[in-house]
């Protein structure tokens, strides 16, 4: 039996496991956040010291924007129809219809755009860009790299952040807009709301800043994904199976990330 | 000339713990033990992809973990890695591969023709032939010849010391002995310095000009392959009669 110090309580074992649980996410907590803030460092110090090939970077933005815009394409439609849809199914004969035009642009353009094409690319992008750099380290490809006096951050890092920044709000955008349309014309074939119609309901509660809004939004998805899937890669350890378990959590922890972000920023930007 | 003083490294558990050991200008130096006994740990301190917690090592004068970004640096350059399992990299062809261990600076001032040349020649030192691999992707080739592009890429760089992590591991007999030839061949005609990582203890004992033994993360023993294998100490002759027994074993399994 253990010893009890003098004057500690005598806690039931499920608390104290508690307690332990509590102080042990606590430390991965703050080991990522160290992490990511290291890394974003590392990043910011490669760009300024002009030591990432516009290559890579244009490379990158070739996987993450062109690569990516037929599931964004399909995403931003299905976005707009079920709004539309759904807008059509909630309204009431004592509403004008046109509001569902402002409905579907509002949704789209602040919410379903921004959102939904950053959890794509969570998927297609995120979870690729762990994987790879997961299976470099493991393979000591990483270890390769310093050896041979090059910078890891700088070759791979620094590229895919760079990339994530300049296309997610090319993306969205293009959601938004794709979006707005099949929304428009979902909104003809189910509610029989005509095009003018929707357009005057789209424009009576448009602010321009809803859109600054939506790219805001991006800019700061696109950090996020690249700089969190570049920081677990690199944080693998293991084998094949270290690779997978590395990839699950990332996803796990850039779709949290992108749902907590986007919570913080009705209060930050539409008060 | 490599120094290591007093060198510690522990993760969970203490890995190395106080090492220290030289490996002469111009020597071929082979460092046994037994799986997990800091070999590989050791070796990557030598060009920091390991920072001991206590501890420096010193590259032909340079001391790696006092001098700060600039000695890392210049250490790194004069320094080939041959990786356990080639470690080339995946989107790389031969031809890139190979040129990535010429330094970054020399890299950029260098013509393509002229980095070509280099590369090209680093492959006929490996006995592969360039022509042939030049354009091919690291999937393409075989372990055997991701082995020799890993070595290429390492001696690219005209360094003056040559690291060699494991790098028989995997390989059939009869690739292993073309690989010894090949590492002794290379160390004698670069005239570099060579510490060797093996696991092959008979391979090691034959081509190297001394030899050490981690065990439990301290050096049991560094001396002449001939004092090893005369060692009274029961350790190393546990050590040497398992190491017997197993490429006995393996012998008797590839006839």
């Amino acid at each position: 039996m253990k010893r009890q110090s003098p004057g500690a309580l005598p806690l039931p074992a499920p608390i104290v496991n508690w307690f332990a649980g509590v102080g042990r996410a606590s430390t991965v907590t703050l080991e990522h956040a160290g992490g990511l803030g290291l890394l974003a460092w590392q990043i910011l110090q490669a760009i300024v010291g002009l030591r990432v090939s516009l290559r890579s970077v244009l490379n990158q933005m070739y996987i993450m924007g062109i690569q990516s815009l037929p599931i964004v394409l399909v995403t931003g439609s299905l976005a707009g129809i079920v709004t539309s849809q759904q807008g059509g199914y909630q309204m009431t004969s004592a509403m004008p219809a046109y509001v569902l035009g402002s409905l579907v642009v509002e949704t789209v353009v602040l919410e379903m755009g921004p959102v939904l094409t950053a959890l794509v690319l969570v998927g297609r992008i995120g979870a690729r860009i762990t994987a790879e750099l997961g299976t470099m380290v493991v393979s000591e490809q990483i270890d390769a790299f310093e050896s041979l006096g090059r910078d890891p951050v700088a070759i791979l890092a620094a590229p895919r952040v760079i990339a994530g920044v300049l296309v997610l709000p090319l993306l969205v955008g293009i959601a938004d807009f794709i979006g707005i349309v099949a929304g428009m014309g979902a909104a003809y074939l189910t509610a029989g709301l005509g095009v003018d119609s929707f357009l005057y309901g789209a424009q009576l509660f448009w602010h321009s800043w809803d859109l600054l809004y939506s790219l805001t939004k991006a800019v700061v998805f696109g950090l996020a994904i690249p700089l969190i899937s570049v920081h677990m890669g690199l944080k693998t350890k293991g084998g094949a199976e270290g690779v997978g378990i590395t990839t699950t959590q990332a996803v796990m922890f850039m779709t949290l990330t992108i749902l907590i972000l986007d919570a913080m920023f009705p209060p930050l930007m539409l008060n | 000339m490599i120094e290591y003083r007093n060198i510690h490294k522990a993760y969970d558990l203490p890995v190395l713990t106080g090492v220290s050991m030289r490996v002469e200008a111009g020597e071929m130096f082979a460092l046994f033990g037994p799986s997990g006994t800091g070999k590989s740990v050791l070796l990557k301190t030598t060009i920091g992809l390991v920072i001991p917690d206590i501890g420096d090592v010193e590259v032909d004068g340079v001391s790696l973990y006092r001098g700060g970004k600039k000695a890392l640096e210049t250490v790194r350059n004069q320094v080939g890695y041959v990786f356990q399992n080639a470690a080339l990299f995946d989107s790389l062809n031969v031809f890139d591969n190979v040129c990535m261990g010429i330094p970054e600076a020399e890299l950029e001032s260098l013509p393509r023709n002229e980095a070509a040349k280099r590369a090209w020649e680093a492959l006929e030192l490996v006995n592969l032939e360039p022509r042939d691999i030049l354009e091919r992707l690291p999937s393409e080739l075989s372990g055997g010849m991701k082995k020799r592009v890993g070595i290429a890429r390492a001696i690219v760089g005209r360094p003056e010391v040559l690291l060699w992590d494991e790098p028989t591991t995997g390989l059939d007999p009869i690739n292993t002995a073309a690989v010894e030839r090949l590492i002794k061949r290379l160390s004698h005609d670069l005239e570099v310095t060579s510490l060797l990582v093996t696991h092959d203890v008979e391979g090691g004992l034959t081509i190297c000009d001394r030899v050490a033994m981690l065990d439990s993360g301290t050096l049991r023993f560094c001396g002449t392959p001939a004092e090893f294998r005369a060692s009274p100490d029961p350790v190393v002759q546990a050590f040497v009669d398992r190491a017997a027994a197993e490429a006995a074993l393996d012998m008797a399994a590839n006839d």
